[in-house]
């Protein structure tokens, strides 16, 4: 009796045994082929490129080991410091000239905040170009991290009547301006729904994405509630003598297609003590940006003596981006 | 290993042969599957650009697909549970087709991801260990978790019954029905959870409320036995594999309750929005009315909510569901209905109008359409290979031979 | 197990929830913070000006260089009445300059100009100010933008947001002769469809 029971159960082991081992060859045969078809073809006509013999192999080296390396935020210094380096060398061999491809951490006892002025805001603009040309974006589909709104007083914050693409002289006869751009909250949900994590908050508060990390599913684009994220639907281009060359990994350097990226207030800027380039551009000071842990700053001083306010308060992101009136 | 190499050649040879219908069937599906093929390859060449989407609305076809098919998946293995409770069916049966419905349906899904992702090559970065894996924060990351686990239980399962047949010997249901049990349960769940990501985004109030779940069980519910019916009616004509008339009855019982519900659910959701409508229900003003002269997607809506009604409506007259031909039709409507509902019924307007008020209306692009063809091809590709092999196993006809 | 595997490769930090910005803000200010970087460091050799009140003190650019042709009494011997008047004889300079500040019941070259010393400013009650500090006359009529300007929600910085804070003072951006800015067009974005227009 013993015996019957336990060859059964030797069966049923061995069955299982056999199941584990090959449940993904019968049936998923024509999925594979197929999309090992549609793969191959794919990373193959990705892949592609013309180089000399020489070049072409330490290119392919250094491609190889740029698409192998780990997400930014857990890599050491020592990985940091060798994938920007990679990048360059990258960046050298296919254009001939060289950039500088910061990977400055955060700076202790800093966490940054930003202010903006509606009453000074005249609808220039002169911000979203100097933003562009920072930070690299793409010139094709024009994008721009910095939205202006236009509103007619009267409708008060009514994005609904917004205009967001004028043309018209400025400022317009009874209308007034509010710009928008991603807010680097405290309690991101975009940081929250990445399935990578391939966007995270700093520790001096900016939100970064590292693009070579992002899968480009674009949840974060959906989960933001202020239109901060972009993505690269096609492959970005910048005119080469339009590149900027100063460059941090987080931050301006030239990003791919299929990834997701975004305002960093300017972190290959803000890191070294310099303003993002929307706050030197405007020319009307609309625009204040400053460590909110510095209680002698300018932000923390309008803070406290402003009457300030953010967007979509009651969603409990908490941005770090504030407006207020003369 | 021997048994499963034989297996292997045995269904190779199943379903290579067949009927004339059978072989055109499965020529215009490979056709469909190539087109399909071409046009991701060009869209991997030129990047996402080459879809309708924008940084406005971000997720159009393949999500839709993806969504809906997700909840065919889940109730293709829910027809399993009342074929147990009701004791009377052949429960073999209907686990073999219901769980290679959901095989196809999971296939889909994740063919919809992929090709919906701008960096495929990068997508081992979700996976734990080699990469990073955003759990439990990120919704995405709990419903790969719940969409593989199902696959993977979805293809056991079924082997384990099939291999056994196949050599003569009884599948035991000490082994086989904790699976299917399982199986049940986590039907649920892939759906809510795939619910949840959308229902747990504070930025798009037209998903942020707590019915969407639900309303996605209950169209899962309706749309995925209505195909099942579709499929078995199918099976009836052109293979040797008889089901039992009372088996697709007690299926339509189940469409029927569960349209019905889908439709109390959907009234509650127009009462919320447009009882005292708010700014939030600016996107479901745009969906049903349009807004601002830009109405495109009223017309699917209403087409859905009618097609939606008429069917329930005779599905739950009991002598119209009985008929055979208008129980046909109303499954055949119903589906066509939902499928609209959960696509540009609910993930576009979901986007329109965007965070600050601006309104960009979505178009799939040809090579949209002919990528999602593709993937739906090659679901019901596989869907016919597997129910080919299956029912080919049931009826005897392939059987080990040493 | 699978969940454990999963949740053991996540790297969120488990960073401490504060309710609100402001409780963040509070628990980890720091009174004085010595940045690597120094605003200094970014204006190449600029000459400053401070500010000091009881509340704040910050620089300014320095004025008086970047006047072209100060001190105004090199060439102007003469009292404004006498330079306004009809029956001079030479040439005319800073004819080109149109008072456009408030009406005349307010405002005249008087105002703000000494009649004989024409190498200071004066206030309303014929105070000498110096005209590197010249955002002390403005002080007297716009008292809330000079109350914002000292806390720095008015005006600009001159470069980066580090410690010593250097401010922009009234006349770096507003003329004071015609402070109004004037209407424009928005600037032209730059893009490959605006690059194929040029």
């Amino acid at each position: 009796m013993s015996k019957e029971v336990n060859k059964n159960v030797e069966n049923g082991q061995n069955t299982w045994h056999q199941i584990t081992l090959e449940n993904t060859d019968r049936r998923s045969a024509l999925k594979t082929i197929t999309a090992g078809l549609i793969a191959g073809v794919g990373i193959v006509s990705t892949s592609c490129a013309v180089f000399s013999e020489d070049q072409e192999k330490e290119t392919s080296q250094l491609s190889w080991d740029e698409f192998f390396k780990k997400n930014y935020k857990i890599m050491s210094d020592d990985e940091r410091i060798q994938t920007v380096q990679r990048l360059e060398s990258l960046y050298e061999k296919k254009t001939g000239n060289t950039i500088n491809i910061s990977h400055q951490g955060p700076l202790d006892d800093v966490l940054f905040g930003y202010v903006f002025n509606i009453s000074k805001c005249q609808g220039y603009m002169d911000c979203v170009n100097a933003c562009v040309e920072e930070n690299n974006q793409d010139r094709d589909s024009e994008m721009k991290y910095i939205s202006i709104h236009q509103i007619e007083k009267g409708h008060g914050f009514n994005f609904e009547k917004a205009e967001d693409e004028f043309t018209n002289e400025v400022p317009l006869k009874n209308h007034f301006y509010i710009g928008t751009q991603c807010f680097h909250c405290e309690n991101p949900p975009c940081v929250s729904v990445c399935p990578t994590e391939a966007t995270w908050k700093e520790k001096d508060g900016i939100v970064v994405v590292d693009y070579d990390w992002c899968i480009g599913c674009r949840y974060c684009s959906a989960s933001c509630p202020y239109d901060g994220r972009r993505f690269n639907w096609g492959q970005p281009h910048v005119p080469e003598e339009e590149v900027n060359k100063n460059q941090h990994y987080l931050g301006n350097r030239l990003r791919k297609k299929g990834v997701m990226e975004k305002c960093t207030f300017c972190i290959q800027r803000a890191r070294v003590g310099q303003n993002p380039s929307c706050v030197d551009a405007c020319p009307t000071g609309a625009r204040k940006f400053g460590n909110l842990l510095d209680p002698k700053s300018e932000i923390r001083w309008i803070l406290e003596n402003k009457k300030v306010f953010r967007l979509k308060e009651d969603l409990g992101t908490e941005p770090k981006f504030w407006y207020y009136m003369d | 290993m021997k048994v499963f190499i034989q297996f292997f050649k045995d269904s190779l040879e199943e379903v290579t042969s067949g009927s004339k219908v059978y072989h055109l069937w499965m020529a215009f599906l490979t056709l469909i599957m190539l087109i399909g093929a071409f046009c991701y390859y060009i869209q991997v060449d030129q990047g996402l650009i080459v879809t309708g989407m924008s940084d406005s609305v971000s997720w159009g076809l393949y999500i839709s697909n993806f969504t809906f098919l997700v909840g065919i998946a889940a109730a293709a293995v829910m027809l399993v549970l009342p074929a147990y409770i009701f004791k009377d069916i052949d429960f073999k049966q209907a686990v073999l087709i219901g769980e290679g419905l959901a095989v196809a349906a999971l296939v889909m899904c994740l063919a919809f991801v992929v090709v919906d992702v701008g960096g495929p090559a990068n997508l081992w970065h979700v996976i734990p260990g080699i990469g990073i894996m955003n759990f439990p924060d990120s919704m995405l990351s709990w419903d790969i978790i719940v969409l593989n686990g199902y696959l993977f239980i979805n293809i056991t399962i079924p082997l384990y019954i099939l291999i056994n047949v196949y050599q003569n010997k009884e599948p035991k249901k000490s082994i086989y029905l904790p699976g299917v049990f399982i199986s049940v349960f986590w039907a649920v769940s892939i759906h809510m959870v795939t619910a949840f990501l959308y229902q747990g985004l504070q930025a798009r109030p037209f998903w942020n409320t707590a019915l969407l779940g639900p309303r996605f069980l209950a169209s899962a519910f309706a749309a995925g036995p209505a195909l099942i019916i579709l499929i078995l009616t199918i099976i009836n004509k052109f293979t040797l594999l008889k089901v039992a008339e009372k088996t697709i009855n007690k299926i339509a019982i189940i469409v029927a309750v569960a349209a019905q519900i889908n439709i109390i659910m959907l009234i509650s959701e127009l009462f919320k929005e447009f009882y005292f409508p708010t700014h939030h229900s600016i996107s479901a003003h745009y969906l049903f009315f349009g807004l601002e002269g830009k109405t495109a997607l009223v017309p699917w809506i209403w087409t859905a909510i009618t097609l939606n009604v008429i069917a329930t409506v005779m599905l739950t007259i009991h002598k119209i569901r009985t008929h055979k031909k208008f129980l046909l039709i109303a499954c055949a409507i119903l589906f066509i209905g939902i499928w609209i509902e959960k696509g540009f019924g609910l993930i576009v307007p979901g986007f329109i109008p965007g965070q600050w008020g601006k309104i960009t209306e979505y178009t799939p692009s040809f090579i949209e359409v002919g990528v999602t063809l593709g993937i739906w091809a090659m679901g019901a590709f596989i869907f016919t290979v597997l129910a080919k092999t299956g029912i080919g196993v049931e009826l005897g006809k392939l059987r080990y031979q040493k | 197990m699978i969940f454990a595997l999963v949740s053991c490769t996540s790297n969120q930090e488990k960073e401490h929830k504060y309710h609100g910005n402001f409780d963040k803000i509070k628990a980890l200010e720091k009174d004085s913070i010595e940045y690597a970087v120094k605003s200094t460091d970014l204006i190449e050799n600029m000459p400053l000006i401070s500010v000091e009140t009881n509340e704040v003190s910050f620089f300014i650019p320095e004025r008086k260089s970047k006047i072209k042709a100060f001190k105004c009494s090199e060439c102007h011997t003469k009292s404004i009445p006498e330079l306004k008047s009809k029956n001079l004889t030479g040439k005319k300079a800073h004819d080109s300059i149109k008072l456009n500040h408030a009406t005349i019941e307010e405002l005249t070259c008087n105002s703000c100009h000494p009649s004989q010393n024409l190498d200071h400013l004066k206030s309303n009650l014929n105070a000498k100010i110096d005209f590197n500090q010249s955002y002390k006359v403005c002080a007297q009529c716009h008292s809330s933008e000079y109350k914002d300007w000292l806390g720095g929600a008015h005006g600009k910085r001159v470069k980066g947001w580090v410690n010593p804070r250097i401010s922009n003072t009234c006349v770096d951006c507003h003329n004071p002769h015609s402070p109004k800015f004037e209407s424009r067009f928005p600037a032209k974005l730059k893009s490959r469809k605006m690059e194929e227009i040029r």
